[in-house]
């Protein structure tokens, strides 16, 4: 089965009916998307599916349709994406556990709207769990990538 | 790159009954048995309206016909109110364009839904219905009015509310998956085939609706 990873092509052979999530992490060594829960619950396997953000636990590997990014996709080391950086300034993470996910999902929202209120932020948000309680500092970051991507 | 189809689709149709004319689809529904328009007395057709509305009015049905707060449901029999968890709204899209997708987590597949507590998915789409099909808090006679008015059944005529059921089934859309929705999740009553008949029989009678 063919992919397309942040660009890249790469064949895996895998079952079908393999989630996503583990032939990126397993498959493919991209140990970036976490596992959560497995059942769309947390959100930590989040990733672009032809600029999506979908949970990669709940994607068979042969319903995958597009062309997939992960968080190293997003942006480089020398070229952050501006949730990145936002996500640096604001010091958002603490355990990090979710941040991958998280910011794949606050690259989504920006991308369909980029001035989102704060009820915006939490309703597209809400389904990215941080244990460590980092919602302030999430949506902090959120709100400064927005600008930032604006002003761009 | 979409995936097979669950089961063998066996029946093509392209069949006229009475003055209904079937667009042709695949599927393994039988129509062979269905009634022709103006064959069926009011009396049967009210039968079978509340057939169909005992499967409109279970919860596998009622969690994504709901209202305009766009706010999906986890119902289930023991709690029919139950919200749908991670503060979900899919807004006025109703597929969660403003904010969160439903395709985020609903994926549009025709596997079976295996996994417990997961998030379904079916052959179409994930989406609210549209907020006119709202069926949560309306009577039976409510429901009905809306579903016989074509200004809020997608427009759709006798013929037409049969060919949804019939394209829904050539997608293992949400109708034919809230008859087999996988994973220990309260199925809808029934069987698709027995509400397709009475669809079939309601429409024939004339789509009659109950008292207020």
């Amino acid at each position: 089965m063919d992919l397309t990873i942040n660009g890249s092509s790469h064949t895996v052979d895998l079952p079908d009916d393999m989630p996503l999530l583990w032939a990126l992490r397993d498959g493919l060594n991209i140990t970036s998307v976490k596992y959560g829960c497995g059942i769309a619950q947390c959100g930590a396997c989040t990733v672009h599916i032809d600029g999506l953000a979908v949970r990669s636990c709940q994607v068979a590997l042969a319903d995958v349709w597009g062309e997939i990014t992960t968080i190293e996709g997003l942006g480089t080391p020398d070229v952050l994406h501006a949730v990145q950086e936002a996500w640096i300034q604001h010091q958002v993470p603490q355990c990090g556990y979710c941040q991958s996910g998280q910011i794949m999902q606050a690259a989504d929202l920006l991308a369909r709207n980029p001035e989102p209120t704060d009820e915006d932020i939490d309703a597209a948000m809400s389904g990215n769990l941080c244990r460590c309680g980092t919602y302030p500092r999430i949506r902090a970051a959120v709100h400064a990538a927005a600008s930032v991507m604006r002003e761009a | 790159m979409r995936p097979t189809l669950r089961f063998p689709l066996i029946v093509a149709t392209s069949l006229a009954l009475g003055t209904l004319a079937f667009a042709e689809y695949e599927h393994s529904l039988d129509l062979s048995a269905l009634p022709e328009v103006g064959t069926v007395p009011t009396k049967d057709g009210l039968a079978a309206w509340d057939n169909i509305h005992t499967v409109l009015s279970h919860p596998r049905c009622l969690n994504c016909h709901v209202g305009a707060d766009n706010v999906p449901l986890w119902g289930t029999a023991e709690t029919p109110d139950r919200i749908h968890g991670m503060a979900i709204n899919a807004g006025e899209s109703r597929i969660g364009a403003e904010t969160l997708s439903c395709n985020a987590c609903h994926q549009t597949s025709t596997r079976p839904n295996t996994t417990h507590h997961a998030a379904p998915h079916t052959g179409m789409d994930w989406r609210l219905a549209p907020v006119e099909f709202q069926w949560t808090d309306r009577s039976s006679a409510e429901i009905c009015a809306q579903m016989r008015d074509p200004a809020r059944n997608g427009g759709r005529d006798a013929a037409g509310l049969i060919d949804h059921i019939l394209h829904d089934a050539e997608l293992i859309g949400f109708i034919t998956w809230s008859f087999e929705p996988g994973a220990g999740r309260d199925p809808a009553p029934g069987n698709l085939q027995a509400h397709l008949e009475d669809m079939a029989i309601w429409t024939a009678a004339g789509m009659p609706c109950p008292e207020q």
